[in-house]
């Protein structure tokens, strides 16, 4: 069993609008001090702080005897961000017992408790939050064995199941297709033809990997100066991209036009400078702008929007499969950890409304 | 189990150290075959270990031989591929790391596994008489021995480009899609592999001049003819005169010349 006296209040983007997330996020600035303050509030002995643009968890062990945690945490949320009352009623948090503590965490770290279903950034954040604590002094026995446990559990969660594979955005199913043709992406150049929001998303998503370049052409010059602006690239009137295709490795196409706007005679021209290397289209627009017959050209890979959201759906599908046996990990671990007392409190068990839980403590 | 001991006893040591390399190949392909089919392959040093434990044991194998002979053991036609085989385990040590093409392995294993296994099944192993050994003309074959390991690797790593490449266009996102490395990386190890190949039978080729070796003319038309492929192969690629495909498909094919040459020539 885990220290009876780990405890766990928070606020995620599952029980809270984002409008009050955002007014309990601690400061990344402030975040040691903070973890400092928690950790001595009356009956606490160790704290960690987890606050991301998704959740805001505080994670503290009480002192021996001690039982009034969740609500000293709720206070000093209340306090430390000066609620308004309106404010404190609309603010919904969990209050997680020591076993759920525990489980929460491991999913937490697992990804499995994320928007996105498997991701890794979280990850890397609670390890950055658990730093910030262990160096402040703010932690002890109890938090660091959970934490370094929840470390080893997200681990195993990795290698054992298949559940970070695959991309289930648009944008990030074209910078796992980018990398399966080019590696790195860093010496990559990028051509946009139309600035439309799904082309800006997909050529973010592949300068954010390290696309070294981005050309962005549109019937509106302006629009195309300041997208370009935006991703430190260069703007190009829209008569002029055909001629420098064979500039880029990378071609994402939205127009409005009704017409293939990119034949398949032009990119036949484009591959014999391409000495062999690979040349990625991604054609965004409905109705296409790319004709479907350059697929059919040696190193050229067409995919249209259908192709793209297909990939992405199957990517989610898989992520969802792949839950159960992380689930099923998860509590292999507890069990071998010795975290199970025999029950499990049904999920969303323990959640309070700020106001509710001042009043039963006052 | 007491049959598996009189089967022990009726073979000798160093085949049964050449099946137990063979077996440990055909594991480490068993596994990856499993892994890729339930989605838990991971990129992980522990996938080398079959591929060392079967390297290992033809190291044994080859090590007892050359014992036998007194000089390398590349006596016979089934001493040649084993030999080659461990050439092409070498090379992907090489190269897997190199490229941290870790499923390579599971490309490579079959290749030598077949080789082997069929050299066990199939062809003649009569232990040469013991001669003095002329370090030159060892070295001469080894180099070309390995030129050939060099193409075989060239030819897997060509068929890893071919389906990653067929994946690619059909839009077939599966788990072999994951775990095979990009299309740019297969390519260049391609290119080095078919460069490095030619090289060491050039040097090979040209070691064996000043020896004087009688060798029959179907021989040597036969090995100029594979000098000659890779040859144009390097040319083309050099000039990126073909698309990265046709380069697969070539060191694929390119592949079969040389052992069929292989048997030829030993085969006299």
């Amino acid at each position: 069993m885990s220290a009876p006296g780990i405890i766990c209040l928070g606020v995620n983007y599952r029980t809270t609008p984002v409008e009050v997330r955002e007014r309990v996020a601690f400061a990344e600035s402030k975040l040691s001090e903070t973890v400092r303050e928690v950790k001595n509030l009356p009956g606490l002995g160790e704290a960690v702080i987890v606050s991301t643009c998704n959740r805001v968890e505080i994670y503290a062990a009480q002192q021996e005897g001690r039982v009034e945690g969740h609500s000293t945490l709720l206070r000093y949320l209340e306090e430390h961000f000066a609620l308004a009352p309106a404010q404190a009623e609309g603010l919904v948090c969990y209050r997680l017992p020591a076993e759920e503590t525990a489980r929460h965490l491991f999913r937490v770290v697992s990804g499995l408790d994320s928007m996105v279903l498997g991701e890794t950034e979280i990850f890397g954040q609670v390890k950055a939050a658990y730093k910030v604590a262990l160096e402040a002094g703010a932690t002890g026995r109890d938090l660091n064995k959970l934490f370094q446990r929840a470390f080893n559990v997200g681990k195993l969660v990795r290698e054992k199941t298949a559940i970070q594979r695959g991309s289930t955005s648009v944008g990030s199913v074209a910078v796992e297709l980018a990398e399966k043709m080019f590696g790195s992406l860093k010496s990559c150049r990028v051509m946009l033809i139309g600035a439309g929001e799904m082309s800006r998303v997909c050529a973010q998503s592949l300068v954010s990997r390290g696309a070294s370049s981005v050309i962005v052409s549109n019937r509106s010059y302006d629009k195309a100066v300041e997208l370009a602006a935006e991703m430190k690239g260069r703007a190009m009137k829209f008569d002029e991209w055909e001629g420098a295709l064979h500039e880029v490795d990378i071609i994402i196409s939205s127009t409005s036009a009704p017409h293939f706007v990119i034949q398949q005679e032009m990119i036949e021209r484009v591959m014999k400078t391409r000495r062999g290397h690979p040349l990625f289209l991604i054609d965004i627009a409905v109705p296409r702008d790319i004709d479907p017959a350059v697929n059919e050209i040696e190193d050229a890979y067409l995919y249209d929007i259908d192709a793209l959201s297909a990939i992405a759906e199957d990517g989610r599908r898989e992520r969802e499969r792949q839950l159960a046996l992380c689930e099923k990990l998860i509590e292999e671990q507890m069990e071998k950890f010795g975290l199970l007392s025999g029950s499990v409190a049904p999920r969303g068990a323990g959640m309070i409304q700020s106001s509710e839980a001042s009043q039963a403590n006052a | 189990m007491a049959g598996l001991v009189q089967f022990s006893e009726r073979m000798s040591l160093d085949r049964l150290l050449l099946l137990l390399a063979t077996l440990a190949f055909v594991g480490g392909l068993v596994h990856a075959v499993w892994a890729l089919r339930r989605g838990s392959w991971q990129e992980s040093r522990w996938h080398w270990v079959p591929m060392l434990v079967g390297f290992g044991l033809q190291s044994a194998f080859l090590y007892i031989r050359g014992q036998v002979h007194g000089r390398c053991p590349m006596t016979s036609l089934f001493e040649v591929f084993i030999f080659i085989g461990w050439s092409v385990v070498l090379l992907y040590f090489a190269v897997g790391a190199a490229y941290r093409l870790s499923l390579l392995g599971a490309f490579t294993a079959p290749v030598v596994a077949t080789m082997q296994g069929l050299s066990l099944l199939l062809l003649e192993d009569k232990v040469a008489p013991k001669k003095v050994p002329n370090v030159w003309l060892e070295m001469h074959a080894a180099l070309a021995l390995i030129a050939y390991a060099a193409f075989a690797l060239a030819c897997v790593t060509g068929v890893m480009y071919l389906v990653q490449a067929r994946l690619l266009k059909k839009h077939r996102i599966a788990a072999l899609f994951h775990q095979l490395p990009p299309i740019h990386d297969l390519a260049l190890a391609i290119r080095r592999l078919a460069l490095s190949g030619f090289l060491l039978l050039t040097v090979a080729l040209l070691s064996a001049i000043p020896l004087n070796i009688p060798a029959a003319k179907d021989k040597l038309m036969v090995i100029w003819m594979v000098w000659g492929l890779y040859g144009v192969l390097n040319f083309l690629m050099w000039r990126h005169a073909i698309s990265a495909r046709l380069t697969a498909w070539l060191a694929v094919v390119g592949f079969v010349v040389p052992f069929v040459s292989l048997w030829l020539v030993n085969a006299r």
